[in-house]
């Protein structure tokens, strides 16, 4: 299947997330996206989290996050610095019909690659540009990390544990996702655009923009009754109970939301207290959110019982949202998701020793044209004859010349890998739960090549 | 056409509606439930005056039908005949019990695009399972890895996940139409909110898949450099250059801080063993400090440090005034109110509003009336039959 945008094609030079992310979704149905890669600044995700903790070899061609956000692209490599760089980028961007990136527009200026810039080489071009906090104004030039930006955006100021004085940030670089999801959205606008009147356009995604109009609740509320509300924890400022619960076993939790009286008599039944379906303290959604707090207190007891994912399936029988809280192991082997082929089982180049392994897909599902099958992230420098020679036509001694001037290459110039402590000492510090050392046999059973 | 309630898919037809779509909002007689969610202006409970409605709903149209009557449903497919895309956020068995499942949309219209949000999609085993945000956020993966190390995992404030799916189905629906567009096919988008989750993680399945590791909420070592501080005016998030190399000695004279310098804390080593020690001098540190001096002041020096922001320190953003992103917005039942503009801005088909979120059934008259031929006594008697 050639998936709905066959045809279109996509230089990418993103780096990390927000670019590389959305744009993989892109090329999962099936554009052909181009991504460029500097040998000498290495992309930190290219050499972090590499197969089993092992960073000898060719470790850039190893890492988790890389093969994460980079499935189904082309890997050219290019040297920018130098003019010759440069000039094959626009010869690139001349065949193409977008150009992303999410440097920081200083950067993009230097190279001369503006939208103005672009629109020369090709008219109908559309640029998209991610960045902290957008390309003009006051703090264009600002670096900004997913943290950053979540607290600029208002959401970390909300987030935290009722009656903490602390703001709470998310572990991941949260903002990049938003943002990214923002951003195919809008590559998406632009090429309907562009379908119907030929013409390309600029497109300036600011990650903390994108995040600020996914909080209505608290911008609103300040906008119109200048007020804002306290941390809330996991309550909600209808339901109760909502929250999470302890279950049996080393930190394992359900959610539990019920929003009506009958949801909370079934509550009641499943976990078989018949006085607290009699208590009048409990007895409709005011009385209950009124008295949430004692309510939480009462039913964390009850659920460390239960293991979570039976729990799960009984309050859900009864009708009674909940879920548990899935770790990695959970969310990997969700029956659910595998049976919707959430996962994607990618194999690699055998140079990496890395055996297939299932990725995770998309949240959507077209029935007429689905995604392309997954191919792995590109090896460094893997595709640079197929662009650069087949696609631009440089001649075998042209592209020698470019490798000889550095100009193209296939490692990093400067080979530096991160090594990570092992999985004994992470767990120790406690930033891994535990590791399972027979996890290769586990992923083959359930996720063949 | 957009049948949703609630947040996520009224969020993905006000993306396509921000951007130029003719969106048509079909509401139950009592309408989207979201009308009577707070917050209010002035907690006037007041199903015109809901903050969050009025923001989801900017530039749509509202018919109100009842589609439990044969009537209801009469009028619906007569509007879809002229539409390209229908969206809908019922749960999954909802749309098939009043006749409007894919394939019989399709007879009526073949290139329709039907896009169809729901909290674990349309297949598999859970698929008629109940979910809230706070379900979503657990089942997606994000939770476990949210909160304090020995705390019960902590979700974001309100409704992320259903934005998230919201955003999705904006950008998947544009696909469908792009193909529908070029070949003339309609198709049906299944979005799940669980999977929209899922999709944006880093660090969790494939700790597992890679490692054999499950990542669990990290401890809170104050040594951690980029970690979140307590200011004298609030929180920021100083980032003095992790991951792309760290000049301690820059840093040091950035902070004023010479005791920093000995050797107790000048090798990344050396700040491991001492880290309490450092942990101590940086939060006495930048308690002192004010956040927007610190983050100005730093990204002079090019370190990527962030601030958290309160709601009025939003509003009042620089960066936000320089781009225009609150925009002035006239409601008849609000006034005229700042809401958050532009996720994000196109030159040459720019974000626009072009009329507020409508009253419950405002267009009624014009939709089913002079659309579609119903005359007033029509109308009359559906509405006294309950049908509009």
């Amino acid at each position: 299947m050639p998936g709905p945008l066959a045809g279109i094609r996509i230089i990418e030079m993103g780096q990390l997330i927000a670019i590389p992310f959305s744009m993989k979704m892109l090329a999962d149905m099936g554009a052909q996206v181009i991504r460029l890669e500097s040998t000498g600044r290495l992309e930190s995700y290219r050499s972090d989290s590499v197969y089993k903790n092992d960073i000898s070899g060719e470790f850039w061609n190893k890492g988790a996050n890389f093969y994460e956000q980079n499935r189904n692209k082309l890997g050219v490599t290019l040297d920018l610095s130098k003019p010759e760089g440069l000039a094959i980028l626009r010869e690139l961007v001349s065949v193409a019909d977008i150009f992303s990136e999410n440097f920081t527009p200083r950067v993009i200026k230097n190279f001369g690659l503006e939208y103005e810039d672009l629109k020369k080489i090709k008219p109908d071009i559309i640029m998209v540009s991610s960045t902290g906090y957008g390309f003009y104004g006051p703090w264009a030039n600002y670096g900004a990390t997913g943290p950053a930006t979540e607290g600029a955006a208002g959401l970390a100021y909300q987030t935290g544990y009722a009656g903490s004085d602390s703001p709470m940030m998310s572990e991941i670089p949260y903002t990049d996702y938003t943002s990214g999801e923002h951003t195919v959205f809008a590559v998406m606008a632009a090429l309907m655009h562009r379908l119907r009147t030929g013409e390309g356009q600029f497109v300036d995604i600011s990650q903390t923009q994108a995040t600020s109009a996914t909080i209505p609740e608290i911008l609103m509320d300040y906008s119109a009754n200048k007020r804002s509300g306290p941390r809330m924890g996991n309550q909600d400022t209808v339901m109760s109970p909502h929250g999470c619960y302890q279950t049996q076993g080393e930190d394992r939790w359900i959610t539990i939301a019920v929003a009506t009286d009958e949801e909370w008599q079934s509550l009641c039944r499943v976990l078989k207290q018949d006085d607290w379906a009699s208590d009048s303290r409990f007895a409709d959604l005011l009385s209950r959110w009124q008295n949430r707090d004692e309510l939480d207190e009462l039913i964390g007891p009850v659920t460390s019982t239960w293991l979570s994912h039976d729990l799960m399936h009984a309050l859900q029988n009864e009708g009674v949202a909940a879920g548990v809280v899935m770790d990695s192991k959970d969310l990997l082997f969700d029956p659910h998701l595998v049976e919707r082929n959430f996962y994607e089982v990618v194999s690699h180049h055998e140079s990496t020793g890395i055996p297939p392994l299932p990725y995770a897909g998309r949240p959507w599902k077209l029935s007429k044209t689905p995604a392309v099958d997954g191919m792995a992230a590109p090896l460094m420098g893997e595709h640079n004859t197929l662009i650069l020679g087949d696609l631009l036509g440089k001649t075998a001694e042209e592209m020698a010349a470019l490798e000889e001037t550095g100009i193209i290459g296939y490692g990093p110039t400067t080979p530096r890998p991160v090594q990570r402590p092992p999985l004994e000492e992470q767990v120790r510090q406690g930033r891994m739960q535990r590791f399972e050392t027979d996890f290769e046999e586990q992923v083959r059973r359930t996720f063949p090549a | 056409m957009d049948l949703t309630h609630h947040i996520s898919g009224p969020y993905c037809t006000k993306l396509l509606a921000d951007f130029g779509a003719e969106v048509l909002k079909v509401e139950r007689p009592a309408g989207d439930p979201t009308r009577r969610t707070a917050p209010f202006l002035n907690d006037d409970v007041d199903s015109e005056k809901s903050l969050v409605f009025a923001y989801l709903n900017t530039n749509k149209q509202s018919v109100t039908l009842n589609l439990k009557t044969e009537k209801g449903i009469q009028v619906l497919k007569s509007l879809i005949e002229h539409t390209d895309v229908v969206v809908e956020n019922f749960a999954p068995r909802v749309m098939a019990s009043l006749g409007l499942d894919f394939e019989s949309l399709q007879k009526i219209n073949p290139s329709l695009v039907l896009t169809s949000i729901s909290n674990f999609g349309q297949t598999g085993p859970y698929r008629d399972y109940k979910a809230a945000d706070i379900i979503e956020y657990a089942m997606g993966g994000l939770m476990y890895i949210s909160g304090g190390y020995d705390r019960e995992p902590l979700k974001h404030a309100f409704n992320q996940a259903q934005f998230k799916a919201g955003t999705d189905g904006a950008a998947a629906t544009l696909m469908a139409m792009y193909h529908q567009r070029l070949t003339g096919e309609g198709q049906h988008v299944d979005i799940s909110i669980q999977e929209a989750v899922a999709t944006g993680l880093r660090d969790v399945v494939n700790n597992f898949t890679y490692t054999g590791a499950v990542r669990r909420r990290q401890p809170n070592h104050s040594g951690d450099l980029s970690r979140l501080r307590a200011s004298s005016d609030g929180h920021l998030i100083p980032n003095p250059g992790i991951g792309t190399g760290l000049n301690w000695g820059v840093m040091v004279d950035f902070m004023d801080l010479p005791e920093l310098g000995d050797d107790k804390f000048n090798s990344p080593s050396a700040r491991l063993v001492n880290a309490e020690e450092l942990g101590q001098i940086l939060d006495s540190y930048y308690l002192k400090q004010n956040k927007y001096e610190r983050f100005y002041a730093a990204h002079e020096k090019r370190f990527i440090f962030g601030v958290v922001q309160s709601p009025e320190e939003v509003m009042a953003d620089p960066q936000f005034e320089a781009r225009s992103f609150f925009v002035d917005i006239d409601h008849p039942a609000l006034g005229t109110l700042k809401y958050p503009g532009a996720p994000f801005e196109m030159s040459g088909t720019p974000w626009d509003v072009r009329t507020p979120a409508p009253s419950l059934g405002q267009h009624n008259q014009e939709i089913i009336g002079q659309r579609l031929g119903h005359t007033p006594e029509d109308l009359a008697q559906m509405r006294a039959n309950e049908i509009i």
